[in-house]
């Protein structure tokens, strides 16, 4: 038996004989309470600074994580089907630090790529998955796709939209058609990817999966190590049988685990303070128990339905900082944009967002999340190329920097985060033939690109010299 | 001593103690004031308050949830009263049964909507996650609900909150209940093209909606769907 093997039935067995607690208890008395007693005791309360969204203070990172440290020892993973909470010891948790590798290999060939564990301004480029789970019509799937991957200094790996139909039939999660569609998409990435002339790209399993039906569907075309799956967790600090029968799928499968879990602002977490904190407990507690090889957990605003405003930049900001400060833990932060393709609104959450994952200690980002992932067909191959452009030119940028331009660009679109643009489809704003975006979309980009390199924003340093 | 009480009882709320709000709600009625009163100015003003918190970020939403498990102790003491008085119909807006649909196993959208509508005066029944269209339908007919209201984050579950209102109209039963739609991926154009009554983009303005369904008055499914939906263009 593996290590990892080893590990995860540990996991699983103590989800069958931890201490009990109902997931109403959890969420509506252990998780808040909790919280808040060791926000106090640390000190850490309204410690959450709206004037200067992106955190330029160590001391403040280094005590949210010896806080966080606590949180995770004191509660553990709750798992929602046997209510039995899955609990770890300070040496398993650290044994875990200790053995986390630093870097790995993601994909294959010339398409091969270096995930590495990041600190504050850090002046190693992260890298980029793309895109999001935006539903796309079938019949445009493999062009979108194709023109995502298209650039190889700006998207790393794939993460890919999802499907709006299987062979023409409505896709319904847990049934046989998501069983189905895992396999056609796996077929239709690969397809995408060697149109591209980047068959090694990494994938991150199924996007379409929403259950183990649709990742076992797809897992066998896209297994192996350079690959990866994805296990997401039930919010906040809960697992479930769902998410082990993920990371047991990456098992048999020989394929790197992922595996999240987020924090909301507003949530059961309460205050940004509560949600960062959870977040850095959620990060500790997802290596340990779920063996994940890096970690996709951020923290997300209930009110905005997004994370671009300045209570969950500076969250993320303290969270990824507290880690990357103390841990050689490899994380992907996802930035959610609201704004559509084509928008000003889009560029400049995906900008601010991703700059400050970026000189966080962020390892990796997944976007992009266009109209709040809402629309079928909102996604160009623009915004990918958008995101992987900002979040590598960041790159070496110290904090101060980064919050004096989030300090100018936020008045610019915070007041319409409760009332997003939408944007434009992608036939309606990128020619998927010549895999160019419309005149009106080019000059959008140039507009807002010159305005944030006025500004700072070191943008063209992803072309000359990555 | 009135004021007394009804204040205690607007505390009871706010602190979401809910041993507390039982207690005061039955010296209410030890001190006959009436049920509808002890609702309308002492426990009703208490999630007002829990509720303009929760919108402006000083409460969250595990306050909100267990504001609405004190109400619902309120009016457990209170219901037999409120029958009496003939003000059962008129002290909540309405029942309503929520849950996620078939095949999706996230709550916190859906847990946010029951605890709004909770505090807003609906009587709410969770069905939690990953509910079949049928069990819907079969809670509504239960409990006499007014509202039907089907989560769900996945666009591969929107499909069964298709399959809902096709039950209810297979059933006979779509002129019973509004139904109303939300979730990460739900628009107003799905509203539409299902046949829904109603869709919030966010918490708020789905409570927004399932108010101005109840006080329409209108036969569900016969009129244009209440839409509140920022993407626009």
């Amino acid at each position: 038996m593996s290590l990892r093997t080893e590990k995860i039935l540990r996991s699983l067995d103590r989800a069958y004989n931890g201490p009990i607690c109902s997931v109403k208890d959890w969420d509506t008395k252990v998780i808040p309470q909790t919280i808040r007693a060791i926000l106090k005791k640390y000190g850490l309360e309204k410690t959450c600074d709206l004037e200067n969204p992106i955190n330029c203070d160590d001391d403040l990172a280094d005590q949210f994580f010896r806080a966080g440290w606590e949180l995770a020892l004191e509660l553990g993973m709750l798992n929602v089907e046997t209510e039995r909470i899955i609990k770890i010891t300070e040496e398993e948790l650290i044994d875990t630090l200790k053995h986390k590798p630093k870097e790995i290999i993601l994909g294959s060939g010339s398409d091969q790529v270096i995930l590495k564990a990041r600190k504050p301004e850090d002046p190693t480029p992260p890298l980029l998955a793309a895109s999001l789970g935006i539903v796309v019509s079938e019949e445009l799937y493999v062009p979108i796709v194709e023109g995502i991957v298209k650039y190889k200094k700006l998207v790393d790996v794939l993460h890919g939209p999802s499907l709006a139909t299987v062979y023409g039939r409505k896709i319904r999660s847990g049934t046989p058609y998501e069983t189905l569609m895992g396999g056609y998409e796996a077929e239709l990435r690969c397809e995408a990817l060697w149109r591209a002339g980047r068959p090694g790209m990494a994938h991150t399993g199924i996007a379409g999966a929403v259950t183990e039906y649709g990742h076992l569907g797809g897992a066998a075309a896209i297994g192996g190590p350079g690959n990866v799956t994805m296990a997401l967790c039930p919010v906040e600090l809960k697992t479930n049988f769902a998410v082990f029968h993920r990371i047991m799928m990456a098992i048999n499968n020989n394929m790197r685990i992922r595996a999240g879990g987020f924090s909301y602002i507003g949530g059961y977490a309460g205050p940004p303070e509560g949600a960062a904190l959870a977040n850095i407990a959620v990060d500790l507690l997802i290596a340990t128990i779920l063996d994940s090889d890096y970690t996709s957990s951020y923290v997300y605003d209930i009110q905005l339905l997004g994370n671009c405003g300045r209570k969950a930049l500076w969250a993320n900001s303290i969270a990824i900082q507290a880690v990357s400060r103390n841990t050689n833990l490899i994380r992907n932060k996802i930035v959610n944009e609201t704004g559509g393709p084509c928008t000003d609104m889009f560029m400049y959450e995906a900008a601010i967002g991703l700059m400050n994952h970026c000189v966080s200690g962020a390892s990796k980002t997944t976007q992009p999340r266009s109209a709040g992932g809402k629309l079928t067909d909102y996604l160009t191959p623009m915004e990918a190329w958008w995101c992987g452009e900002v979040f590598k030119s960041c790159a070496g940028m110290t904090r101060k920097q980064a919050n004096e331009i989030a300090k100018k660009v936020l008045p610019k679109y915070e007041e319409r985060l409760s009332n997003p643009p939408k944007g434009k489809s992608v036939l309606e704003c990128f020619d998927l033939k010549e895999m160019r975006p419309s005149p009106e979309y080019q000059k959008l980009y140039l507009d807002i690109r010159k305005e944030l390199i006025d500004l700072g924003m070191p943008l063209d340093k992803v072309y000359e010299e990555f | 001593m009135k004021e007394q009480i009804l204040e205690r009882l607007c505390n009871a709320i706010v602190e979401c103690d809910v041993e507390q709000a039982a207690k005061v709600a039955q010296e209410a009625l030890d001190a006959s004031i009436p049920a509808i009163e002890a609702i309308q100015n002492g426990a009703a003003k208490g999630l007002d308050i829990i509720g303009s918190k929760f919108n402006s970020g000083e409460a969250y939403l595990p306050e909100l949830i267990l504001a609405g498990d004190a109400m619902k102790a309120v009016f457990d003491v209170l219901s037999k009263a409120l029958k009496e008085e003939n003000a059962d119909s008129s002290a909540q807006l309405g029942k309503v049964v929520i849950g996620t649909v078939s095949g999706d196993l996230h709550d916190i959208g859906k847990n946010i909507v029951a605890a709004l509508l909770a505090v807003n005066g609906f009587e709410v029944y969770d069905l939690g996650i990953n509910v079949e269209p049928k069990t819907f339908v079969q809670k509504a007919e239960e409990i006499g609900a007014t509202i039907i209201a089907a989560s769900t984050l996945l666009t591969t579950s929107m499909p069964y909150q298709q399959d809902i209102v096709q039950y209810l109209i297979d059933s006979g039963l779509r002129g019973k209940y509004y139904y109303v739609v939300g979730g990460g991926p739900v628009t107003a154009d799905w509203t539409i093209k299902i046949k829904a009554d109603g869709h919030g983009y966010t918490a708020t303005d789905a409570v927004e909606v399932c108010k101005r369904l109840v006080r329409s008055g209108q036969t569900p499914g016969t009129f244009e769907p209440v839409i509140l939906e920022y993407y626009q263009g």
